[in-house]
């Protein structure tokens, strides 16, 4: 069974702004996907839409075969939720609000103590859970969150914007615990963002979305096949330009011993250098340059953008 | 009830309770109705000359009512027929502080949302914050209640050497209809909150729609008290019914999408 099914889901708000328009996607169980887009893309209203807080317009979906729309309170039963908006007490203590938590997901307190203290160690809390949330910064607020998401076991997680701001080391920390987690945990893990970097750091598939459409989906090389025909190899070298097998090589110089080819495949790297050190140069690194999730989401946009400006064209 | 919704109520009241500040200015009125007016009462009857006006007024009164002296005859109609009215009162406007912030206190902290993501029902939730207020005046009544009577028996023993004995209609507004109209009031402002966009504006439609409107009704208690204690009975069934009613219905209409507006 797929973790998380969206089957051609669209959301209209009474105020007449279209947010979601006609998303299909599935997820299946364990994996980290990223949910991509600049603000306003649809992302919150998709995470809304899937923990049953919104209903939507047309189309469905559901979560471990739970559908939010209508069983909400079975859906969060199985979800594990953290949004900017949903906050917890401020008068209460790391570990009081965590205790209430547990609680309200139906767990004996005993269990829900166990449970929290261990992910309060294991999100680098202990030493200030007796502290109340009043004093905390937005760092350990953001981990504590996590942990009340966590409290009791579910199957899959929404973060929405979990490190949005957070200071780089600590939005750095709060990714890899969740990394962590979800690798030792086996959680599907449903993370909307617009930092792509931290994003390729932890996503093993991903979904592009803007204007509440769904650009792309699929997992990094996918996505890299389906966009870019070529990489780029980059190769610090001597003595290659008498070589008389350059032209062969489609070897562009970049710089004094700077060079670049552009290859199709992996495997071509091997014969590439081959020739090179046949022909007497002398290699000093060699590094390939795949395009990062940020050139493929920029790839998307602009070939979006060329579009509708095409449409517009032939319309005139 | 389940145990996510004894942990709202638990936290809830918590929140009241343990700030001290906030729980001890809300017996100060409570006080005031109970223990000040009822000792005020008291005092004048004990003071007031004999009164042939007033003799003329007690003996109109229910021969139920009257007892051996007009001191102890007007003291046992402030105690029946005065005070529950006045104890009415209390967990009316205790409720109107705590159950105004019921929804709209965690919309403003942030913490409205985190609280939907909770394996519960919209109903479950709204009876768990009724429950929280409702619980939060019985407590403060109870508290006033015990007061009451320890402070009004004392003067009586000391003033005209006897007790004043409560009549059975006490025991039907404590265990009924006190609780029913609280209900009724605390499920009416627990709705509001959920409508209201801030705790202001929760307050204001409580302290200005909802409270008074109720205390109109337990204005009308304190006439039926002189009646007959099964119509008392019976009004009281009757709120209790519009109690449940209300408790089972007030959220029908609403959504996560319209709380969350």
């Amino acid at each position: 069974m797929e973790a998380v099914m969206i089957h051609s889901l669209s959301k209209t708000y009474p105020s007449g702004k279209q947010a979601l328009k006609d998303l299909s996607l599935s997820i299946g169980g364990g994996e980290v996907f990223g949910f991509l887009g600049p603000n306003g893309a649809g992302k919150t209203t998709t995470v809304k839409l899937l923990t049953g807080v919104l209903t939507p317009t047309a189309g469905s979906c559901s979560v471990m075969g739970i559908d939010p729309a209508r069983q909400p309170e079975k859906a969060h039963l199985v979800s594990g939720i953290v949004t900017e908006h949903a906050q917890m007490y401020d008068n209460l203590t790391g570990m009081e609000n965590l205790l209430f938590y547990a609680a309200a997901f139906g767990l004996p307190r005993q269990e829900g103590k166990a449970r929290a203290e261990s992910l309060l160690r294991e999100l680098d809390l202990t030493d200030a859970k007796d502290r109340r949330l009043a004093s905390y910064s937005t760092g350990m607020r953001q981990r504590l969150s996590l942990a009340r998401a966590l409290i009791h076991r579910p199957d899959v997680l929404f973060l929405d914007e979990p490190t949005s701001g957070l200071d780089p080391e600590s939005a750095q920390n709060v990714n890899q615990m969740i990394h962590g987690l979800a690798r030792r945990e086996g959680i599907t893990v449903f993370l909307c963002t617009h930092q792509l970097r931290y994003a390729q750091e932890i996503c093993t598939r991903y979904g592009l979305i803007e204007q509440g459409s769904l650009l792309a989906a699929g997992t990094l090389e996918e996505l890299r096949g389906r966009l870019f025909a070529a990489k780029t190899l980059r190769i610090r070298a001597a003595n290659v330009l008498g070589n008389p097998n350059l032209t062969e090589c489609k070897l562009k110089r970049r710089r004094d011993d700077e060079f670049e080819a552009e290859i199709r495949e992996n495997e071509e790297i091997p014969a590439l250098i081959r020739t090179l050190v046949e022909g007497g140069g002398d290699i000093y690194s060699v590094s390939l340059e795949e395009p990062s999730l940020e050139d493929i989401y920029f790839a998307l946009t602009d070939k979006r953008n060329d579009s509708r400006d095409n449409r517009k064209g032939e319309a005139r | 009830m389940n145990t996510a919704m004894s942990a709202i109520i638990r936290k809830d009241f918590r929140g009241v309770s343990a700030n001290r500040r906030l729980f001890s200015s809300l017996l100060i009125l409570p006080l005031l109705l109970v223990v000040v007016m009822p000792s005020i009462f008291i005092v004048m009857i004990h003071l007031m000359p004999d009164d042939p006006d007033t003799a003329k007024l007690l003996a109109i009164m229910p021969a139920s009512a009257r007892l051996s002296s007009m001191e102890l005859t007007l003291s046992g109609m402030v105690v029946n027929y005065v005070l529950p009215a006045f104890f009415l009162m209390i967990p009316i406007s205790t409720a109107s502080i705590m159950a105004a912030s019921a929804f709209v206190g965690e919309k403003e902290r942030h913490t409205l949302e985190t609280l939907l993501y909770c394996p519960l029902t919209l109903a479950q939730i709204f009876r768990a914050k009724v429950m929280a207020s409702f619980l939060l005046s019985m407590l403060v009544s109870l508290i006033s209640l015990a007061a009451m009577f320890a402070v009004v028996e004392t003067e009586a023993v000391f003033l005209m050497g006897t007790l004043l004995v409560p009549s059975i209609s006490w025991a039907v507004v404590i265990l009924l209809v006190s609780p029913a109209i609280s209900l009724i009031a605390i499920t009416l402002i627990v709705r509001g909150s959920a409508k209201a966009q801030s705790v202001e504006e929760s307050q204001q439609s409580a302290v200005f729609l909802i409270v008074p409107l109720i205390l109109l009704i337990v204005g009308q208690f304190s006439g039926i008290l002189l009646l007959n204690v099964w119509l008392l009975l019976g009004l009281g069934l009757a709120c209790a019914a519009v109690a449940a009613l209300l408790l089972k219905t007030a959220m029908g209409k609403f959504s996560y999408e319209r709380l969350l507006q």
